[in-house]
Formats: structure tokens, C-alpha cells, sequence
């Protein structure tokens, strides 16, 4: 929203050595951020109004002329110009070279030079509106439309600031931070807050005090809706144009203006934050009702659009039809044009909720319904009309109000709140007068009585809708009035409990340790919507997936029940850039609206996916033992959908199966678009893997006597296990260890060759050359007998 | 026969002068040392001389012994030494990289945090992604249709965007409401922080992301006086600046809290004279932040007169931005390897 310094200094004598950035920085402390201002004087510098005396045709270019103008200066300035709608003797806007116009309307100011233009010196620019800033006071018919100032009291040299008396300075402030302060989105509730900040006297606004006769019928069917509801009659009105200093004032506060009907219900608005609306009498049939909109009742807008109503939506009526959009906008039949002679003026209050849910379905969001939706106070009529009337009296003395109907069915009552001082004085970690407790609240429209520790607060009426209502906001109210600078930070004190210890998440976290530094995975986010080919090529049904409503693209509707599709996609975007990568993602996977998990998946791609198997098949072993979680067993239970046939694993601990490993399978590659990379996938779920809360391993002792390692090879079938050797040769020596498989050459087809280290020991001493023979015939016996292999005899 | 000694002295010294490198330092050594060797020539005489002549003999002989086998020892370590190694190398080549691998740079932004507000006591508690309504705007205090929910465009879940409150549900787009489950489960006193994902409904630009990663710290405690908070604003910029970073609290609007606070720190650039990235005012807006709202403590089944305490939200993706200047937070979730591989 924008704010008026000048209009803000009507209501408060603010100090003659503030400066606007400190204004700045105490309105942004204390009340609403400022997002900038700018100085509209000193913008306009070197602008000055300039009379066209003589216009000749440009040598070089059909499109611009030459004209010498007056612009106050002993001799005439000759200018290019390209001007449509330029004549001889036209006072026009002249930008003198040192000045700064937008060009072409856009884009930050550029400074203006003596320059040539297509071989033709020019001393500067003669302005459309829009390069000076001023489309709203100067409508552009068309783009290369300069301004006339037809009909403005000017001269040659007169500076434009001082024509349009334009020497404000416009505070921007932030909205977003001032939603729950309906009192602010008017020039003087800042003004009201910038006195109390300043602790300075604010000046009342015009009291409506006229007696007149009951005017316009007035009824209202549904009070919650419409708390309130006058309307003025006038007649006899003159709807000319405003005055310069009106229209300037609208203009630089981005209202445009219309005609001084309308001008002053804007004007009204902006300053006391009520919205207003003038209808055309004429056009009201028997009075003013106030109604919910039947069910598909139409609506001619201002701006022609019909809209098809709700019984929701409130609609001001007449006996006969539709008139306006309750709060929100006005329709095409009763507008005020310039010939309008009668009108019939309402000042409301509509309800905050239905005038948002009305002005949203319509995507109607007008200056008077973001007003409304804040909830405004029922007392803000009388100001309203106040300022309506003094302003009607000043500017259009001919208009006669005739009548007046004021219907206040739910005023807004003023609220109290109660607050121990004990309670202000622990949270705010200070201790704090009664006197100042008042003086500060008094600032603001509080009435504050104290009696035995406790302040009664009598919130004023423009706080009493939602804002101010508990005891916290009373300790906001003091403390960012005071300053919140003002109170020393204090270091808590807290009771020392017992030790944290959360074991699922240190797990979590060593395993992303584990995999980034030690397995030299890289870590990836990815999006927990996926695109439906992701989700094809990971081969997960989609109709069983949770969707958003609105996604960020039709493809992108599903979330994610894995993180495979998301990685499968991270590896087709790297694919091109990298020969081989490692990519892990530790994130959050959907399966219903109740139930999501913490999931783990890592990618590896390269080139030989045996390799790529087995390592992530060790990267999952080392899990347990270096993050500190429960073990786990390798399985084939479960394939996983995107795995290559036969080439997958499942981890399972005793609640089940929670995850697994896989060759990545050609199908799923075809069709995410992976070309030539092996990839070996796995995905766990985290929330199934249990941490421990400690370590478990325990100590083995070292070996009285040293051990002998002996390696072995043994020939097999190649249906015969790695996982069989083990079991039936581990239990015979101290420790066991695979080698390699070898397959051709010497060793027959349908065969593979076993490569083991295995090591022996004896307590009872260093084992001699015979024991260790002896054993490991034991262990080639049983090799032959149980699992059939064959011992090629050794040199 | 000792003329025949003072002889067998010169020449070992000759032999001794002639050595150059190992190979004729062994066969020196052989010549005199071995079992057939001059000096072994020289002992094996002693019992044939005259026995006045032995005794000096001895002597003589084994001074030879004892002067070669020295010399050579010497000399042998010292060709050793000027020997080293046949390896010729171009030692300008790398390092074995053992880099490779590393953790995103928004997760490593976080553990930094989670290490300073573990060791304040505060727990890490991780809340559901999908919520609903009721937990992310009704428990917070924004009242229904109040303009301020639309500063969070939603995803809502297809089939439940109609409803309302409980059965309405979203992916959280923030973390706050998490906050009031924790509370509703452990109680208060509390001090946590839950780090995590949320997700906005907006379109997306070098600025603005749909996913992003927030980091939230709240502490309640009896009496908690609001500028105590600082501890909280001050940990976290200390963290992440490695030095104490000036702050200021100042009025802001969000339904949760009350008071509320934008929580500006000092401009890093220009060190609050005023430069193009604070927009010349000195300070820079880095997180909101302020006292649990009533409301919320009702929601949360705590008395507000009883308890206070102070919330800190900021948005990890920011200060990482900040950190590394990154000038695209679209980055974050691009899983580009050729970005994620420079945060080591």
C-alpha cells in the first residue's frame, strides 16, 4: 500500500527534523515494513511546462517533427519530437536535458541530454505520460499520445512539480504484514499509528453532524453479512472534473482518476479505509435491499462482464433487480457517469469472510474488497461520512442532501481485555510502570484503568475485530511501542534433563556419512512429485498413488511411492555428463494419506554392472556395522519392479522384507531414455531398518599362536553356492574369505572354479607342516562329498 | 714380515680409494673380507712367523680387518644414501582422489545446525510431510478464509482438496504445524528444532522454488521472555557466518506468534552502510520468528498463562545461497552432478 506524506501530515504535526528515512525505519520497527518511497519533487527536476511556438517537418524522418517551444527561457529550445497529437501553441511537458524521464514508460528513469536525433539537434524531450510517471493523471489514448495540458492554469517555465503541486513523498509498505491490521490500510490509521509512535497529538477527522430527513428505504436480510448500512441521498450534483490537487493525490497513490463523484468515494476510501459507493439514483427502483444473490441471478459488471451468482454471494438490490456486488464491485446500471445529477451514496459494512469468498470465486479482488476481507469496524461509517460530506460541501457546493437512512444492526463492540501487570513484566523481562503501561496504550487508542496488578484494556473499536483481543496482543502492543530494541536480551535458564539419545536418526545419518565419504556416493534431492515415464520405467502403478490437485505439471501429478523414479531420472540427466557416477537420495516416500516412510536409494552407473552389483551389495553390508543398525540378511523374496531378471536381492530382518538391490533392468533403461550405462540400483526403507542403541559387537581375543592362511580353489557346478562352501567349510577352520571365480580355460563348462583363503590356528600350539596338511585334506573330502567339487591337485 | 703389513695397509687404502659405487665396493670387500680374502691370507700366516713376530703381526693384521670393515660399512651406507631410488617421476601429477562422493549442500547447511542446537539440548524431531488443514493452518491460529493463508499456495491432495480442516490434506507447506504435534506428544518444557522439506504451490524462477528446505527451532518454557529468543537467532547466524552477526527484531505479521518478528541481520556486504544487496538500508531480512501464539498453546494442550517460549523459522536454501553464492535455487533439486559435485 502506498502512503501520502503530505496527506499523513494533515492529521499529525510530525517533527520538523524527522527525516523520511528514519520515518522509514521507525514505521518499519514498529508497525509495517517499508519497502521504499520516492520523492515525486524531486523526480520532476528540470521538467518544466513549455509552450509549442513553431512547428516544421523533420529532414530525415517522417515520424518525428521539429518544434521550437517557449519554455521560459529568453530564446525558443528546438526539440525532436514524435509526438501524434502535437500543435502549434500546445503546452506540453517538456523534459530539459539533466531531467529524468522512463523511457518509454519503462524500466528505471534515464538521464535526458542535448543530443542529435536523425541529424537534428534537440534540447531535450517533450513527455508522454507515462515517461513521467503520470499515466493515471494523463491517459494515453495511444502510445505516442504526449500530454496536453489543455485547460491547466500554466506557463512557459513553469515547473511541472509546482503545476501539479507534486512535492510528496509516497511510502510504499509492505501488505503482507499488515492482513490482520484492518485500521492501517488508510492514510490516517498511519497517521494514528505514526502519533502514537511519536507520542503526538492526532487530528480528528470532519464529524457527520447533518440533520436531515429519512432518506432511501434501506432493508437488510442477513445482519451477519451487513452489519451496518447508511445511505445518503444528494441531488442536484455537477459531475465535472476533480481539481488538479485531487486527481494528483489519487494519481500518485495508483488511483485513477474519474470524475469528482467518484474521485471523492476513492478519496474517502483511501484515507479513512472505508469503501464507498455512489449509485445513480436514477436507477435505484424503490430503495436499497440488501440480499444473498438467488441462485444463478446474473450481474452486469462496470466492465461488462455478467457474472451467474451463488446464494452465497451478497448482492445490493433494489426492489427489482441486482444493482451491485455487495463489497466488492458495482454493477453496470447504476454506475456514475458524468451526467449523473442524483445519487444515492452507501456506506456499509459488509462481513470480512463472505465478501473474500464472493470477490475470490470471481477473481474480483477490488481496493473495496481487500478492504472488507481485513474486517473493518462498524464506526468507520461515521468517519466515512464525515469525510464524505465535508468534501461534497468544499467541492460540489450546488449538490443538496436530501436524506439520510442509517440501519446499524450488529455495531462492533468495543473489546476488553484484562492483563496482570506480573504477566507483562515476566514476558517482557522487565519491570514496567503503570503510568507508562497507560501513556503507551493511550497512544494507540487504548482506554486503561489499573486496579490491584491487573490492567482492564478497552480496545478502541478500529482494533476490536479480530486483532486485539488476549493478553499477548496487549504485550505486543507495549512492547513494539516502546521498541523492541528496548528490552535486553536475557540468556533462559532451562533445567538440565536427561541426555538426548534419538538412535533412528544418528542411523540415518551415518549411513549418509557412510555412503558420501567412505563409498563416495554423492548426495541428490529430488522432487517428491515424479513424472509419470519415471514412474512407468521404475514399473510402479500409478492408480494407487496419492495426487496433487494441482500439480506443477499435468506429468507430475503422482507423488512418489520410491525414490527410484526420481533417481532414475537423475541418472538420465547425468548420463551425458559422466562415464560413471554414484548418487545417493535419503528422503520421504508416500504411500497413503496416513502413512509415509523414510526411505534410502542409491544409484551406480558405469560400465560393468556385475561390479556395480557387488558393490552395492557392500554398501549395504557395511551398514549395519558402520551405522550402527541392526543385521540384516540378503534374500530373494520380493523382485524388485524395476530389476533385471534374476539379478536383484532383498534385505530382510525379522519383521520382513524392507528393501532391495538389483541390476537396473534393460526395459526400465529403454524407457527412461538410458543409453549405454550399466546401472545397479537398491532402496531400503529406513523407518523398517532398526538402529541400535549401542554397539553390540564384543572382543574376540587375539590368537595364542599365529595362524596359517592356505588358499584353496575347488571346481564345482556352477548351481553349487558361494554361500554353501562357506557354511560347510567355515565351521572346520578359524576364518574364512572368498577369492574369485574363474570360469573356462581348464575348468569344464557348466562348471566354475571357487577361490577361498581359509585359516587355521590351534591353542595348543604353532601347527606343524602335517597338521595343516592334514586338515586341509579333511577339507577337500568333505568339498568332494558334499557339494561334489573337484581339488585339482596342487604342484 | 711387518714391511709386508704396512704394504697390505696401502693397498687396502688404494682399493679403498678406488671404490665408486656398490658393485666395486663388494668386490673389494671380497678381495679383503671373504673367507678367501687377503685379510683372512694375512691371519692364516700369523702361525708361521717367528713368535716375537706374531703378537704385532696379530695386532697389525687386525687393525687392517677392522679399518676395512669400518671404511666399508661407511661407505656403503653413503652410496646407499646417494643411490635412492631407480623410480622417475613427474611428481606434479594429483593425488589419489578420494574426494569423490559428498553430501548436498542444503543437508550439510542443516547437520551444521543440528550440531549447534544439539549441543543447546534441542532435540530433532521429524514430522509427517502430508498434513492436513487443521495442522497446518487451523491449530496455527489462521483463521479460516483469512487473507494470510494465501501467503502459502498449497498442494493439496486430489480427492480431499474439497473438504475441510481434518480431512483436507496438503504437503506441509511449512513446518510450524509439525510444532503443536510434537508438543501435543512430549509436552512442555520443550526445545526442538525439525528441519525438513516443505512445498509451495507457486511458479518457480532463480528465486523462488516449489520445494524447499526449511529449518525450524522452537523452545517453550514458563515465562520465556521474548528477548530471550535472540539465543535462538544468534546461534544460527553464528553458525552459519562462523562469527557473531548483528540483528535486529522488528514488527511483523504471522498468525502463529504474538508477538511476531522479521528478524533482520546486519548486511554481510556492506557492513550496513548500504549497498545493491541490502537495497541501501543496511540490513537484510533473513528469518521471522516470535513468541507461540496463544491459539497454538491452546491447540498444542497448553495453558498459555503458564507457558511462552520463541519460535525461529529460516529457509536453509537462502543461507546456502549466501554461503556459496549460488545464484539459481533451482539447483537445489536438479540432482546436476556438475553443481552437487563442488560442495565437498
Amino acid at each position: 500500500m502506498k502512503i501520502s506524506l503530505n496527506w499523513i501530515k494533515e492529521f499529525v504535526d510530525l517533527p520538523a527534523d524527522l527525516s523520511i528515512t528514519q520515518l522509514a525505519s521507525d514505521l518499519t520497527m514498529r508497525t509495517v515494513e517499508v519497502e521504499g518511497y520516492e520523492d515525486l519533487g524531486a523526480s520532476l527536476d528540470n521538467i518544466v511546462v513549455a509552450r509549442v511556438e513553431v512547428i516544421q517537418p523533420h529532414p530525415q524522418a517522417d515520424r518525428l517533427r521539429v518544434a521550437k517551444v517557449d519554455c521560459g527561457e529568453a530564446e525558443l529550445s528546438q526539440v525532436v519530437c514524435g509526438g501524434s497529437n502535437l500543435y502549434e501553441g500546445q503546452l506540453v511537458v517538456l523534459a530539459k536535458p539533466g531531467s529524468f524521464v522512463k523511457w518509454h514508460g519503462e524500466g528505471e528513469p534515464v538521464e535526458i541530454k542535448a543530443s542529435k536525433l536523425r541529424g537534428v539537434d534537440s534540447a531535450g524531450m517533450i513527455c508522454a505520460s507515462a515517461e513521467i510517471g503520470m499515466e493515471e493523471l494523463f491517459p494515453a489514448k495511444e502510445e505516442a499520445e504526449i500530454v496536453d495540458l489543455q485547460g491547466y492554469d500554466a506557463y512557459p517555465g513553469q515547473p511541472i512539480s509546482a503545476l501539479l503541486g507534486r512535492n510528496d513523498i509516497i511510502i510504499e509498505v509492505d501488505n503482507k504484514s499488515i492482513t490482520n491490521r484492518p485500521d492501517l490500510w488508510g492514510q490516517y490509521g498511519i497517521a494514528r499509528e505514526l502519533a502514537a509512535i511519536y507520542d503526538l497529538p492526532l487530528k480528528p477527522l470532519p464529524v457527520f453532524q447533518e440533520i436531515l430527513p429519512s432518506g432511501i428505504n434501506v432493508e437488510i436480510e442477513n445482519a451477519d453479512r451487513c452489519a451496518r448500512y447508511a445511505a445518503l441521498s444528494i441531488e442536484g450534483i455537477q459531475n465535472e472534473q476533480s481539481p488538479v490537487w485531487m486527481r494528483e493525490r489519487l494519481a500518485s497513490l495508483d488511483v485513477r482518476p474519474v470524475n469528482l463523484m467518484v474521485d471523492i468515494t476513492n478519496y474517502v476510501m483511501l484515507c479513512v479505509g472505508e469503501p464507498t459507493h455512489a449509485f445513480d439514483a436514477t436507477h435505484v427502483d424503490g430503495g436499497i435491499v440488501v440480499r444473498q444473490a438467488k441462485q444463478g441471478e446474473k450481474l452486469t459488471l462496470l466492465n461488462d462482464e455478467v457474472l451467474e451468482l451463488r446464494e452465497s454471494d451478497l448482492l445490493i438490490a433494489d426492489k427489482t433487480k441486482a444493482l451491485a456486488l455487495a463489497g466488492v464491485m458495482g454493477g453496470k446500471l447504476d454506475s456514475v457517469l458524468d451526467d449523473t445529477r442524483d445519487v444515492i451514496l452507501e456506506v456499509a459494512n459488509f462481513d470480512a469472510i463472505g465478501t473474500r469468498r464472493t470477490a475470490t470465486h470471481f477473481g474480483l479482488r477490488t481496493e473495496s474488497s481487500s478492504r472488507f476481507e481485513k474486517a473493518l469496524d462498524t464506526q468507520r461509517v461515521d468517519q466515512a461520512l464525515g469525510l464524505t460530506v465535508a468534501l461534497l460541501k468544499e467541492l460540489m457546493p450546488e449538490a443538496r442532501l436530501t436524506g439520510f437512512t442509517d440501519l446499524v444492526l450488529k455495531p462492533t463492540a468495543a473489546g476488553s481485555v484484562e492483563v496482570e501487570k506480573q504477566y507483562l513484566e515476566k514476558r517482557l523481562g522487565t519491570e514496567l510502570k503503570v503510568e507508562e503501561v497507560k501513556a503507551l496504550l493511550g497512544r494507540l487508542g487504548f482506554d486503561v484503568t489499573y486496579k490491584e496488578g491487573v490492567f482492564s484494556c478497552l480496545v478502541p473499536s478500529w482494533r476490536a475485530t479480530g486483532d486485539v483481543s488476549l493478553p499477548a496482543d496487549i504485550l505486543e502492543e507495549i512492547a513494539r511501542i516502546r521498541g523492541y530494541e528496548s528490552f535486553a536480551f536475557t540468556p533462559p535458564v532451562v533445567a538440565l534433563g536427561k541426555a538426548l539419545n534419538q538412535p533412528q536418526i544418528q542411523m540415518t545419518q551415518h549411513i549418509a556419512q557412510l555412503l558420501s565419504q567412505r563409498l563416495g556416493m554423492q548426495e541428490v534431492f529430488t522432487y517428491p512429485w515424479v513424472e509419470e515415464r519415471y514412474l512407468e520405467a521404475a514399473g510402479i502403478e500409478k492408480e494407487s498413488l496419492l495426487k496433487l490437485a494441482t500439480p506443477p505439471s499435468p506429468e507430475q501429478a503422482h507423488l512418489r511411492p520410491s525414490l527410484v523414479p526420481g533417481l532414475i531420472e537423475a541418472v538420465q540427466l547425468n548420463q551425458h555428463h559422466f562415464e560413471s557416477f554414484k548418487i545417493f537420495e535419503q528422503g520421504v516416500v508416500f504411500f497413503d494419506l496416513h502413512n509415509q516412510a523414510q526411505h534410502l536409494a542409491f544409484a551406480l552407473a558405469g560400465e560393468d554392472a556385475e561390479k556395480l552389483l557387488f558393490e552395492a551389495k557392500g554398501a549395504l553390508q557395511a551398514i549395519p556395522r558402520l551405522a550402527m543398525s541392526e543385521a540384516f540378511d540378503f534374500v530373494q523374496e520380493e523382485a524388485p519392479s524395476w530389476a533385471e531378471h534374476g539379478l536383484w536381492l532383498n534385505v530382510k530382518n525379522k519383521q520382513g522384507v524392507f528393501g532391495g538391490l538389483g541390476v537396473l533392468s534393460s526395459k526400465a533403461k529403454r524407457a527412461a531414455g538410458i543409453k549405454r550405462l550399466a546401472v545397479v540400483m537398491a532402496e531400503i526403507n529406513l523407518d523398517a531398518l532398526h538402529a541400535l542403541p549401542s554397539r553390540d559387537n564384543a572382543f574376540k581375543s587375539l590368537p595364542v599362536y599365529p595362524l596359517v592362511a592356505k588358499d584353496l580353489s575347488v571346481i564345482l557346478e556352477d548351481k553349487v553356492s558361494w554361500a554353501q562352501v562357506e557354511k560347510l567349510v567355515g565351521p572346520m577352520v578359524r576364518d574364512i574369505a572368498y577369492i574369485t571365480e574363474f570360469r573356462g580355460g581348464q575348468v569344464p563348462e557348466g562348471k566354475r572354479s571357487l577361490s577361498f583363503r581359509v585359516w587355521l590356528g590351534s591353542d595348543a600350539g604353532t601347527m606343524t607342516a602335517v597338521e595343516i596338511d592334514k586338515r586341509m585334506v579333511a577339507i577337500t573330502r568333505r568339498l568332494e562329498k558334499e557339494l561334489g567339487g573337484v581339488v585339482p591337485t596342487t604342484k | 714380515m711387518l714391511e709386508k703389513l704396512e704394504t697390505m695397509r696401502q693397498e687396502a687404502e688404494n682399493d679403498l680409494q678406488s671404490i665408486t659405487d656398490l658393485q666395486t665396493l663388494q668386490k673389494v670387500k671380497h678381495d679383503w673380507l671373504s673367507k678367501a680374502g687377503k685379510v683372512t691370507e694375512l691371519l692364516k700366516a700369523i702361525p708361521t712367523l717367528e713368535p716375537e713376530q706374531r703378537r704385532p703381526f696379530g695386532i697389525g693384521a687386525n687393525e687392517i680387518k677392522t679399518m676395512l670393515t669400518e671404511r666399508l660399512n661407511a661407505l656403503e651406507e653413503q652410496l646407499l644414501d646417494s643411490a635412492g631410488s631407480d623410480l622417475k617421476l613427474d611428481l606434479t601429477i594429483p593425488g589419489f582422489d578420494f574426494t569423490r562422493g559428498g553430501l548436498h549442500p542444503t543437508r550439510q547447511m542443516r547437520d551444521d545446525l543440528n550440531q549447534a542446537f544439539l549441543s543447546l539440548g534441542f532435540e530433532i524431531y521429524n514430522g509427517a510431510q502430508i498434513t492436513t488443514e487443521q495442522s497446518a493452518f487451523d491449530n496455527l491460529n489462521f483463521k479460516p478464509d483469512h487473507p494470510a493463508r494465501e501467503t502459502m499456495d498449497t498442494y493439496w491432495i486430489a480427492g480431499t482438496e474439497q473438504k475441510s480442516a481434518k480431512e483436507r490434506y496438503c504437503l506441509r507447506p511449512h513446518l510450524t504445524g509439525a510444532s503443536v504435534d510434537y508438543l501435543k506428544e512430549h509436552g512442555a518444557p520443550a526445545r526442538f528444532v525439525y528441519p525438513g522439506m516443505v512445498y509451495r504451490n507457486e511458479s518457480t524462477d532463480p528465486g523462488h522454488e516449489r520445494a524447499f528446505y526449511q529449518y525450524e527451532a522452537l523452545i517453550v518454557e514458563k515465562d520465556f521472555s521474548f528477548a530471550s529468543g535472540r539465543l535462538l537467532i544468534d546461534t544460527i547466524l553464528e553458525r552459519v557466518f562462523g562469527k557473531p552477526i548483528e540483528t535486529r527484531m522488528r514488527a511483523g505479521f504471522f498468525p502463529f506468534v504474538e508477538p511476531g518478528f522479521e528478524i533482520d541481520m546486519r548486511c554481510q556486504v556492506c557492513g550496513g552502510k548500504g549497498c545493491g544487496v541490502c537495497k541501501y538500508v543496511g540490513w537484510i531480512e533473513i528469518m521471522p520468528g516470535g513468541v507461540p501464539h496463544p491459539n497454538v498453546l491452546l491447540a498444542a494442550g497448553l495453558d498459555p498463562m503458564e507457558w511462552s517460549g520463541f519460535y525461529i523459522n529460516i529457509g536453509l536454501d537462502r543461507l546456502v545461497m549466501m554461503r556459496y553464492g549460488i545464484d539459481d535455487v533451482r539447483l537445489f533439486h536438479s540432482a546436476d552432478l556438475r553443481f552437487l559435485e563442488q560442495f565437498k
